[in-house]
């Protein structure tokens, strides 16, 4: 590990200030977001907060009152979730939203971690960081009461173990992620590729001598003391915490935590390019080819990226997230921060302009515009725009393609930097 | 002589209350009630709209009548029944679910329902005496158009309007009008009795129209979506082969 020589106190002092300024702004603004929301919701027709975050305080009113959380309809999350809400009935309805913003918080101290690990100077790191910690983006869906900050906490928090090499932590903090939402299985093949053992090395496991072939030697690899304590760990606590609340709450819990996810098809109108192929053929015979058909891209980049990019856990992270939310077949703008938490650990080894990287990002939010304005008019007023919001969702899968694309190529992996 | 004296100051006393009681018959009358009338709006746009229904009244009105309006929903909407509480506080309107509502389902997953309005009178500036009952309801995805229909029309009906006073248990019967049973509060569905009284309408029916699919497109839309996916697909995979693979 490299280590940061500091020749004079003041430089040190100036640094720590620069760090807690950014921690300390990002709170403040988190604070000032989360008071104006509460004006809002007293004062406006339109309110601040997501109705996302009155499912929660609705579930959480159920299980403190001894009943099942998914009484509430519409509420399809673990029931860990609205347990750790219980203090929104106990002391005050705002005590998800700072949960959710201290999160976001730690999401970033876990950043800044993972980039001083690297090598990076902490006021680079620091600026980085701040491209998450002073986003309006996360702080908005944060401050409005979504749990996102909460995912992106537990998906850092593993990143940084395994990087820390603590297998048994980052295996806790993965196999709850994946408890509370489905998208980090993803990552489970690129982790077992990483942790598995280099080639020609012995595993710590002994395996009889006579065992040969290509595909033995491949699976011997994965004999490795850190991959088992990972993958023990991770599937102790996932199959703890699905034992748990099925015994509590029944089938309806597994229907409402994974199942509803795993086959979800909104045929209402969303970013995904699939939304009006899925409302055309919802009662069809077709339905569920077309669904396969839809899944496959989606499982073969899964694949193609986790054995390209396996050994920069990071930038593999980051690519699977932001293809399984470009091809999903349902996409909302929420789902956007799943993988956008991981930019600050991609964007140190990104080799592009500044001016490219600008234009990618009007780009990106382009295509979410173009998309926008056609959804407004069927929603709110009724006009039959349905070709339309299927052309922009064609068009935002063309423009993530492309931004995903110039990222791969630009992208230089293991750009250490060394401080003497 | 004294003992008879209040003999007769007692039956007159009651014969009178009891012809009081014929006359007022618990606040109704024929007239009064022939002079009801309901006007129906529905405001806003798109899939998010409000149902508003006035119950108009020109002259007096018992000081604890009651009023319920029976509401018919057709499957193709739904009330959002949490967005209803959040407003309980807002408004004096309380609404009652005969059902629980999927809030999410297409019309063809989707039935008919019935609410029970329980609005409260207001005096507007012109003396008049009004019902105002505004409920958000929200509209449902229709099955596509297979005849290239843009719009899918969705009516609702009128609803009907039921009336009782707090001192009286049972409402006269006054033929035309009928007694029916319905939910006494929204609280829960527990009936008491009613009046059903069928006012002078302005409209007898609402229409709406909700954008729907054209089926006729499937195919284009399938091969369109699908082309788009392998284009994207193979453009992220070949730039993963070459510069990710091969280093």
């Amino acid at each position: 590990m490299n280590t940061v020589t500091v020749p004079a106190m003041d430089r040190a002092g100036a640094v720590l200030t620069g760090k807690r300024l950014l921690f300390a702004s990002a709170l403040l603004m988190r604070i000032l977001m989360t008071f104006f929301g509460m004006y809002q919701d007293e004062t406006m027709e339109v309110k601040y907060t997501d109705i996302d975050y009155h499912v929660f305080t609705d579930a959480s009113r159920f299980v403190t009152q001894g009943a099942s959380p998914y009484r509430r309809s519409t509420y399809r999350y673990t029931p860990l979730l609205a347990w750790m809400l219980a203090p929104n009935i106990y002391l005050s309805v705002h005590f998800g939203k700072l949960l959710f913003m201290a999160c976001d918080l730690i999401s970033g101290y876990l950043t800044y971690s993972i980039l001083r690990r690297r090598g990076m100077p902490c006021q680079l790191a620091c600026r980085y960081c701040s491209l998450w910690l002073l986003n309006p983006l996360p702080a908005g869906v944060s401050s409005r009461g979504n749990a996102e900050g909460l995912l992106a906490a537990l998906v850092l928090a593993t990143l940084a173990c395994l990087e820390d090499g603590h297998p048994a932590r980052a295996g806790a903090f993965y196999g709850l992620s994946v408890h509370m939402k489905i998208y980090p299985v993803t990552y489970a093949l690129p982790i077992a590729l990483s942790l598995r053992a280099a080639p020609g090395r012995g595993t710590s496991v002994t395996v009889p001598p006579h065992c040969g072939g290509k595909l033995v030697k491949a699976l011997r690899r994965f004999l490795n003391r850190d991959l088992l304590v990972f993958a023990a760990v991770s599937g102790s606590v996932f199959c703890g915490f699905t034992l748990l609340f099925y015994q509590m709450y029944g089938w309806e819990f597994l229907q409402e935590t994974y199942l509803y996810h795993l086959t979800r098809r909104d045929i209402r109108h969303n970013f995904s390019a699939y939304f009006y192929m899925l409302y055309l053929t919802a009662e069809s015979s077709w339905s569920l080819a077309l669904g396969l058909a839809a899944f496959l891209p989606q499982l073969a980049l899964l694949l193609l990226t986790s054995l390209a990019y396996h050994s920069d856990l990071a930038f593999c992270c980051f690519l699977n997230t932001a293809i399984f939310v470009c091809f999903n077949k349902v996409c909302t703008s929420q789902y956007f921060l799943w993988y956008l938490c991981l930019m600050p650990l991609v964007l140190p080894r990104l080799a592009m302009s500044l001016r490219r990287g600008l234009a990618l990002l009007v780009l990106w939010f382009a295509g979410q515009a173009v998309w926008l304005a056609p959804a407004y008019l069927l929603e709110f007023e009724g006009q039959n725009t349905f070709v339309l919001v299927w052309l922009a969702g064609l068009l935002f899968l063309l423009i993530n393609t492309y931004v995903l694309v110039e990222i791969i190529c630009h992208y230089k992996p293991e750009q250490r930097t060394k401080l003497d | 002589m004294k003992v008879a004296f209040y003999c007769i100051l007692y039956l007159t006393y009651e014969i009178v209350e009891a012809n009081i009681s014929g006359e007022d018959d618990c606040g109704f009358s024929e007239a009064w009630l022939e002079q009801l009338t309901i006007w129906r709006e529905i405001q806003k746009s798109g899939f998010h709209r409000e149902l508003v229904t006035e119950v108009l009244c020109s002259t007096e009105i018992p000081g604890d009548l009651r009023v319920l309006l029976v509401q018919r929903l057709p499957s193709g909407v739904y009330i959002d029944r949490y967005q209803l509480a959040s407003h309980r506080s807002e408004a004096a309107l309380q609404v009652l679910l005969d059902t629980e509502l999927d809030l999410e389902a297409p019309t063809y997953s989707s039935a008919d329902f019935t609410t029970f309005l329980f609005p409260s009178w207001d005096l507007d500036g012109g003396g008049v005496r009004r019902l105002l009952a505004m409920v958000p309801i929200h509209m449902r995805y229709q099955r596509p158009s297979r005849s290239g229909e843009r719009w899918e029309r969705v009516d609702i009906e009128a609803p009907h309007l039921l009336l009782r006073t707090d001192s009286c248990k049972q409402p006269p019967l006054l033929p035309p009008y009928r007694l029916v049973e319905s939910p006494c509060t929204a609280h829960n569905l527990s009936t008491c009795t009613w009046l059903e009284v069928p006012p002078r309408q302005v409209q007898t029916a609402l229409t709406l129209h909700v954008p729907v699919g054209d089926q006729s497109l499937v195919v284009s839309v399938c091969a369109g979506t699908l082309l788009a996916t392998l284009f994207c697909f193979g453009a992220v995979a070949s730039a993963v082969c070459k510069h990710g693979l091969r280093r």
